[in-house]
């Protein structure tokens, strides 16, 4: 590797290049590459708990699983000093507003790490007063699935966040926005979705046509002339 | 034992109390008196339904001075009703050791019902609960607006014409919770949602004067995820995971409960084994919940040792749930009838362990905090409840027992055989926060005394109920002859029926008591569960608590009260 690729950029990270100077104390890297580490070593989170997996992400800060290990330990309760918010829980409508709040108080650059089946997808809320998934509203970089997840799964998530880092990879858009207020008619609710069916196939049926999904059975007459194999 | 099969007995004419006191003073106004699996219910007409909570109150022979419950039911296409809405109230009496259900009939097209805020104020919230869930109108009430739901939803989400999955969105959050006087120079301090002292999801808004708070109001409904409707659609099992994640800090003890209130429902009873292992899992849950409350209290007041030392135990007790079924937090590990599966062969040495670590860990926590200056002047003398006010606002659990009242449903109404086990009942006697602390330590010892004494007698035997009508047949009977292969198919595809009928399943949970009001009309789903959250009766008095004080002592207060959002939510 020359002074070339160096300057480049190619090496993102400094303690992985393979020669160190002679003398071991001279380390020839980008600053990019250096702000990359510093900041997937230092990360501080901002827990947005609000239920079971709350109690799971305090599981993990405790003693035993010590995320400090990861260099993520600094859990910060005000968005302006955090870099990376665990949203862990149901996310509800009347909640929904405060969370895109704290998401856009966040300075940037910043990562959001879905925890949990609820904040993810609703989980088996699949009701009135849940948000199907917090990607309506804010840019989901990690989702980690689990009701809850084990802290394990949460520190593998963070291992991904710094992969994500590393890479310089970040989510700008909410994935899930065009879902924003799905009012549910024919996509969520079963019952909704009969009703939109027996719409539909009133419609089809004022116009002559069967109900979508009856395949009209057509009787091949039997005629040894024309159709030789038939009966 | 009793078959589920066995008819429930007819209602008769009873012999409490409560319903020959309102039959002598109210007359044709009580409709009707029933009874079902020993619960109580009297029905009255909507004109005397003040009149006769006013009596079950006040009357010293009868003396339901502990507000527990109210709620609405709908009874849509049930053609033997003429009236589409019921409300209930639940209240129970502490000196007479009983629970008394007191019924109403709402019509739909004048769903108007006056206030019982005069009466209970614990009823305050409640009646919000039913006009933002059914649309009941409470005449006169002090301020009937939406409380679980905000204030741009449309409809009556709990009735049955509703459709479950009908989202409104919320375009911007309420700004105001407060009133604040014209021309006033009082400062307004807005305390969460996501504040850390609020835990995230509560929402507390202070009027405040320099330091002091001249006037509170709270918003609940930041993680109201609609277990109740939900539960209209599950089958009788298919509701345990949902109760896991009510109080997400001792989740078998919500299941625990639950399988109780069917079990009732159903008149069966559960083999001794599990029920003593029901009863094992439970204190330990109850521990767990308790170490939860306390280490995040004081962390909340700046100190965060403690918090550490009862993480770490903690894991040792989700690693005995993880033995047992697998998981750490959400456990489901009962069935209706007994126990999932049996527990592993070590049990008892692994309880007998852990009995050892918890104790370990509690008085290294009792030596950090109870003589901790800081900590006794931040919370002695600070959020005093006082026994009389305490059961009008409907507290229960430990919150009740600080404030001096020894209702511990363990002890009065023992379930699961605790009547086996000796252990004692603390209570506080000032009702301030330190009590409140105290209690929850010296509650964490009891248990450990009940775990001993269970873990020493454990019996043998099933560890569910032989009942073909409640519990799948064994796994390698399924697979080797069809009467259980069918047995199987037919149980998962209809499951449990349960008799028509209204039960209050009741159990001592982590924060009080926790009650499920179940009305079956003979299906497979519940027509309507109502979950007796603790901790809505608890936050709703909050408020009240803090005006006066120091804003400091508000963070104070909110931490030892215990809130868990799931369950004030549900």
């Amino acid at each position: 590797m020359g002074l070339l690729d160096i300057f480049r950029g190619k090496l993102t990270d400094p303690t992985a290049y393979p020669g160190v100077h002679k003398g071991g104390d001279v380390i020839t890297t980008t600053v990019d590459a250096v702000v990359k580490w510093g900041r997937k070593s230092s990360l501080w989170p901002m827990p947005f708990g609000t239920a079971c997996c709350a109690i799971e992400f305090m599981a993990m800060t405790a003693s035993h699983y010590d995320i400090a290990r990861f260099g993520a330990e600094v859990l910060r309760f005000s968005p302006r000093q955090a870099d990376l918010m665990f949203v862990a829980g149901t996310i509800v409508e009347k909640e929904g507003p405060v969370l895109k709040t704290i998401y856009d108080q966040m300075p940037e650059p910043k990562w959001v790490v879905s925890m949990g089946v609820c904040a993810s997808s609703g989980g088996f809320y699949r009701s009135y007063h849940v948000m199907q998934g917090i990607d309506e509203i804010i840019p989901v970089d990690v989702y980690v699935p689990g009701c809850p997840p084990s802290p394990e799964a949460l520190i593998a998530a963070v291992m991904k966040i710094q992969e994500r880092i590393t890479n310089g990879e970040q989510v700008k858009r909410p994935q899930g926005e065009h879902r924003l207020g799905a009012p549910g008619d024919g996509a969520i609710d079963r019952r909704a979705r009969r009703a939109a069916w027996a719409r539909e196939d009133a419609e089809r049926a004022r116009a002559g046509l069967p109900p979508r999904g009856v395949i009209p059975l057509r009787v091949i007459p039997s005629d040894p002339d024309t159709n030789p194999d038939h009966g | 034992m009793a078959s589920a099969t066995e008819t429930p007995p007819a209602p008769t004419e009873a012999t409490s109390p409560a319903a020959r006191v309102l039959k002598e003073a109210l007359g044709g106004e009580v409709l009707k008196v029933e009874e079902f699996r020993g619960d109580l219910a009297i029905t009255v007409v909507p004109s005397a339904w003040v009149r006769a909570a006013t009596l079950l109150k006040t009357r010293p022979e009868l003396d339901f001075k502990l507000f527990l419950d109210l709620c609405a039911v709908d009874h849509l296409d049930d053609e033997d009703r003429p009236k589409r809405f019921e409300v209930v109230l639940h209240v129970y009496s502490v000196s007479g050791k009983h629970h008394a259900r007191l019924k109403v009939g709402v019509s739909e097209a004048n769903p108007r019902l006056p206030t019982l805020t005069g009466v209970y104020r614990g009823a305050n919230w409640f009646e919000r609960e039913a006009w933002d869930l059914y649309g009941i109108v409470f005449e006169r009430h002090p301020n009937l607006t939406r409380i679980l739901t905000h204030h741009h939803f449309v409809g009556h989400p709990m009735r049955k014409d509703y459709p479950t999955a009908q989202r409104h969105v919320l375009p911007d959050p309420q700004t105001w919770l407060l009133k604040v006087p014209e021309g006033s120079e009082h400062l307004v301090v807005n305390i969460g949602p996501s504040h850390p002292a609020m835990h995230g999801t509560f929402r507390v808004q202070a009027l405040m004067d320099g330091e002091t708070i001249v006037d509170a109001a709270a918003e609940i409904g930041y993680m109201h995820r609609n277990f109740e409707k939900m539960a209209e659609v599950r089958t009788y099992w298919q509701i345990i995971p949902y109760t896991d994640r009510l109080n997400y800090c001792s989740s078998f003890m919500n299941g625990h409960g639950w399988a109780l209130a069917v079990e009732k429902l159903m008149g069966i009873h559960a083999p001794p084994r599990a029920e003593a292992v029901r009863v094992i899992l439970s204190e330990f849950s109850r521990i767990m919940d308790h170490f939860v409350c306390i280490g995040t209290n004081v962390v909340d007041l700046g100190a965060i040792t403690p918090f550490f030392y009862l993480f770490r135990v903690r894991e040792e007790i989700y690693d005995l749930l993880e033995a047992c079924c697998g998981a750490r937090l959400t456990v489901s590990y009962v069935r209706i009838g007994g126990l999932a599966q049996d527990v592993p062969e070590d049990f008892a040495d692994r309880c007998r362990r852990l009995i050892d670590s918890v104790r370990k860990y509690t008085d290294e926590t009792d030596r950090l905090v109870t003589r901790n200056t800081i900590f006794a002047r931040r919370f002695k003398d600070v959020g005093t409840m006082p026994a009389e006010e305490a059961l009008d606002w409907g507290w229960v659990g430990p919150c009740l027992r600080g404030s001096g009242v020894a209702y511990d449903i363990r002890k009065d109404h023992p379930y699961s055989g605790y009547e086996q086990y000796d252990f004692d009942v603390p209570v506080g006697t000032v009702g301030d926060c330190y009590d409140r602390y105290l209690v929850r330590l010296e509650e964490i010892r009891q248990s450990l005394r009940i775990i001993e004494q269970a873990v020493a007698k454990l019996p043998g035997g099933p560890i569910i109920v032989d009942d073909k009508k409640v519990a799948l047949p064994p796994k390698e009977q399924v697979y080797s002859n069809i009467e259980a292969l069918m047995n199987h198919f037919k149980l998962v595809y209809e499951g449990i029926l349960a008799p028509p009928g209204e039960v209050y399943g009741y159990t001592e949970a982590a924060n009080g008591e926790l009650g499920y009001y179940i009305v079956s009309d003979g299906r497979k789903f519940p027509r309507r569960l109502k979950v007796r959250p603790p901790c809505f009766n608890i936050y709703q008095a909050y408020p009240e608590m803090i005006k006066g004080g120091l804003l400091a002592d508000a963070v104070a207060i909110i931490g030892g009260l215990n809130v868990i959002a799931g369950e004030l939510d549900r």
